[in-house]
């Protein structure tokens, strides 16, 4: 497909939509410029979240720094912990125990399945298929208890501490024996329902064609994460992170880049987060998991870059005595803003905020940032 | 003598019709919709019955809206088109000739749906421009555009609706006239009794079809619901309406698909709503059939964008035309 | 019982405000009312995304600067009687966000949600758990059906 070219000329009609909207998950602001029921240009208004978290962990102690970074995100929560933690130990040299590791990417995996079965749900309900939707949500609940019976909440589990994991999250022979009987639940279904998804021609007629991003168009937004990858380029963090070292998963990619090939990237990364889940807790070493001795000493910044549901997330602060020094987070929603506002071009006012949404817009996350402006 | 006795059956007819087609949207809701989703649903009574009466009791707030008069009598006068349909259908009222041809019942349903555009041109809700956001200082390459409402896009898609999206149910609604040779509805009522229900014949079945496919055009409901998509418009021409008005507007929708229910039973089979002979039964059993189809069809499917109502639209359109040939054949 | 009340127990419209937290509440209430797990229509609760339309108004999230606006324009818009749920940590303190500098609270954060609008019912849970919104919102009834 070419470049879609957003139109300069003055339009005449512009609509509003937010903060407080059914089709956002999350209070911002779209702006529509239409021309006949056409997006011509589309707008997103962040900021709304703003609530100073990078500012907040100024100073903070670094433990609590990274308890403070979960509560960037609901969905991701996990993901920012982790990538949190690790930043720290990048800086401090701390050996994480191999058992760690291995529950750090469950639940790292755990956490990508419901996220893209929050995709793939949310996506049903504003394409109004209450149906799908539901179904979706029910799956998702199986996941759901996994995490909540791994980290004792729902949401915010607190997997990770500096060193390791917190010894609540500790994994033994009856938690393996539930993850194990509920993948095989999951799978079964989510099988059942791509099936079901794929031969239903009313709803891939409806989702085929709509809010395309070519690929050029792709990598010149800088777009992260699952959404890339729908566009055909098979770019994942998870292969160059050493905590996948020991496993085997393809990279799945999508060849179109609109809300088909973005629907059917999460279905089927589901499949293989689900075979690395599986792999994880067949080979899971012995020991212990944490490790407590280290030092504290001042580093200069130290970076982390890891991969998360929804894209390369990047953590980086310098550490002083203990303290968190220049925190910068960018979150992977940051560089897909440009992608769900070229998507939205072109498409019906109807399909506008199914296009924000294939992009798995996370605002929250996002609310952070500072844009530069090269004059 | 005889006049009164028919006025009080017509009443009679339409309250009984009215107190069962209360149960309509908690039927669809509970035993079509919340069985394919696997759920228990909703009780009953409550989307029909008794989500109206609580709004009854609410506290009747200040539209916002350039006319609010105009905008808060629009469901009241949705309301009494949609009697006024049930009463041309009875067979007492076939006796009056302003409401005894088939034109009468399209001209109501002309009127129900410009009451939506009305209703989408004159809600401003806090939704969308309203909405206090300091937002105006980006969008520089277009200072100029007019901010729009959501309604104003559901009142202009409403437009459209009128000019093609009504016109499957419309034909549907003239091919039984072209079996019984008259637009009289008693005319089509005598030649079914005589002749068969026009539903078993090729062109009757077409036209059923096509009937059903303008049914839930017109009702609004998943996947025609374009006017109130909620995934932009939330709720289009109702977004402004609260307590009596919002009231009036939940019961309009369960009368209006009994009433439909109701034209398709006199046009298609024959059987006129009556309170005193077992037809009753039978409008009764079709409107519920109907609803029933309804909600599955809607719990399958996702919103129609113009995209896909164009073509849905265009090919039920042309299939209402075969059954009008084939009828007139 | 009258018929005021025998009517309102049977049906009540939840709309739930986002006001800038974590997302982590909303997706559990949207969830919880979605879900066909939790099923929030068996017991008579219906969301809605109409500020008409509503009788309970969920608030999550510890209200940003640009959110309190929004929140007290669609408080206004919803008709008597009509009643406030603020859902977790951030909606009924402020969370994290706004505690995080003991005595000088964030100037980011206008909340919590009583500062804002009044509040009659508090779910408590960061995360909240979706059984809790829904033991909160029902939990509200006798104030509700004692309206006038």
């Amino acid at each position: 497909m070419d470049e879609k070219v957003p139109r300069s000329k003055i339009i005449e009609t512009e609509i509003p939509m937010g903060t407080v909207h059914p089709a956002a998950l999350e209070p911002y602001r779209v702006r529509l410029f239409v021309e006949d029921e056409i997006v011509q240009e589309a707008e997103i208004t962040i900021g709304v979240n703003h609530r100073g978290i990078e500012r907040i962990m100024e100073g903070l102690p670094v433990e609590k720094a990274n308890a403070l970074t979960e509560k960037i995100c609901g969905i991701c929560s996990n993901a920012h912990i982790w990538n949190s933690c690790r930043t720290a130990e990048i800086g401090w040299d701390i050996e994480i125990p191999e058992r760690a590791v291995y529950i750090r990417v469950i639940m790292g995996e755990l956490e990508r399945l419901h996220s893209h079965f929050l995709y793939l749900a949310h996506g049903c309900e504003v394409l109004a298929h209450e149906t799908f939707s539901m179904r979706i949500f029910y799956m998702r609940e199986i996941v759901m208890e996994l995490l909540a019976m791994i980290g004792g909440n729902r949401v915010q589990y607190g997997c990770s501490v500096l060193g390791g994991v917190r010894p609540r999250c500790d994994l033994d022979d009856k938690r393996i024996q539930r993850i194990k009987d509920d993948l095989d639940k999951l799978e079964e279904e989510l099988t059942n329902f791509a099936e079901r998804f794929t031969a239903d021609s009313i709803l891939l007629s409806r989702v085929t064609g709509i809010g395309v991003i070519p690929q050029k168009q792709a990598l010149k937004l800088a777009v992260t994460g699952p959404t890339l990858r729908a566009t055909g380029v098979a770019r994942d963090l998870r292969t160059t992170m050493f905590e996948y070292d020991n496993f085997d998963f393809n990279v799945i990619t999508q060849p179109d880049g609109d809300v088909k090939s973005n629907l059917l990237m999460r279905a089927l990364e589901s499949f293989e987060s689900i075979k690395i889940i599986r792999q994880a807790i067949a080979n899971i070493p012995e020991g212990k998991v944490v490790n407590k001795a280290w030092d504290m000493f001042d580093t200069d910044i130290v970076e982390s870059y890891i991969e998360v549901p929804r894209g390369t997330l990047y953590h980086s602060y310098a550490l002083e005595s203990g303290r968190v020094r220049h925190s910068v987070i960018r979150t992977p929603s940051m560089s897909n803003i440009g992608a769900m506002q070229y998507a939205c071009i072109g498409d019906q006012i109807t399909d506008a905020q199914l296009c924000i949404v294939q992009c798995d817009p996370c605002f929250t996350c996002s609310d952070r940032a500072i844009e530069i402006i090269r004059r | 003598m005889s006049i009164i006795y028919s006025i009080l059956t017509v009443i009679i007819t339409v309250l009984i019709c009215f107190i069962i087609s209360t149960l309509l949207p908690g039927i669809e809701r509970k035993y079509v919709h919340a069985r394919i989703q696997q759920r228990i649903g909703p009780p009953v009574t409550t989307p029909g019955i008794m989500a109206p009466l609580k709004f009854m009791f609410k506290e009747n707030v200040e539209v916002s809206s350039p006319v609010p008069s105009l905008y808060k009598v629009l469901p009241i006068i949705c309301f009494i088109v949609v009697t006024c349909i049930l009463v041309a259908l009875t067979p007492q009222a076939y006796k009056i000739p302003a409401l005894a041809s088939l034109v009468a019942i399209v001209g109501f349903l002309k009127v129900e749906e410009i009451c939506y555009v009305l209703m989408g041109a004159l809600s401003k809700s806090v939704m969308s421009v309203k909405m206090p956001f300091p937002d105006l200082v980006k969008g520089a390459e277009h200072i100029n555009a007019t901010r729009s409402f959501i309604e104003d896009i559901s009142a202009r898609r409403s437009l459209r609706m009128i000019t093609y999206g009504s016109f499957p149910l419309y034909l549907s609604l003239f091919a039984p006239v072209t079996a019984a040779r008259s637009i009289f509805l008693s005319d089509i009522v005598t030649y079914q009794q005589t002749h068969g229900p026009f539903l078993f014949t090729v062109a009757g079945g077409l036209a059923a079809i096509v009937f059903f496919i303008g049914y839930m055009i017109i009702l609004n409901e998943y996947p025609f619901s374009i006017i109130k998509a909620k995934s932009d418009v939330i709720e289009g021409p109702y977004m402004e309406y609260a307590s009596k008005y919002r009231a009036i507007v939940y019961i309009t929708r369960g009368f209006f698909m009994f009433v439909l229910g109701a034209i398709f039973s006199v046009l298609f089979i024959g059987i006129p709503p009556n309170i005193f002979s077992w037809g009753i039964l039978l409008n009764i059993g079709v409107a519920l059939i109907f609803v029933f189809m309804m909600g599955i069809f809607s719990a399958f499917t996702p919103v129609f964008t113009n995209r896909q109502l164009l073509p849905t639209i265009l090919s039920s359109t042309l299939l209402g035309i075969l059954a009008v040939i084939l009828g007139l054949l | 019982m009258g018929i005021k009340s025998f009517s309102r127990a049977r049906a009540i419209h939840v709309m739930l405000v986002y006001t800038g937290g974590c997302n982590g509440c909303d997706i559990e209430i949207v969830n919880s009312i979605l879900s066909p797990r939790f099923d929030a229509e068996q017991y008579k609760v219906f969301l809605t995304w109409n500020p008409r339309e509503a009788d309970v108004l969920v608030v999550t999230g510890p209200v940003t600067h640009l959110n309190r606006k929004p929140l007290e324009k669609i408080y206004d818009a919803i008709p008597n009687p009509k009643l406030v749920v603020a859902a977790g940590s951030c909606a009924l303190m402020g969370g994290v966000y706004k505690n995080c500098f003991a005595d000088i609270p964030s100037e980011e954060i206008e909340g919590p949600v009583e500062n804002i609008i009044p509040v009659d019912a508090k779910v408590p849970g960061c995360a909240v758990r979706p059984q809790d919104v829904l033991a909160g919102v029902v939990s509200l009834l006798p104030t509700l059906l004692d309206a006038d």
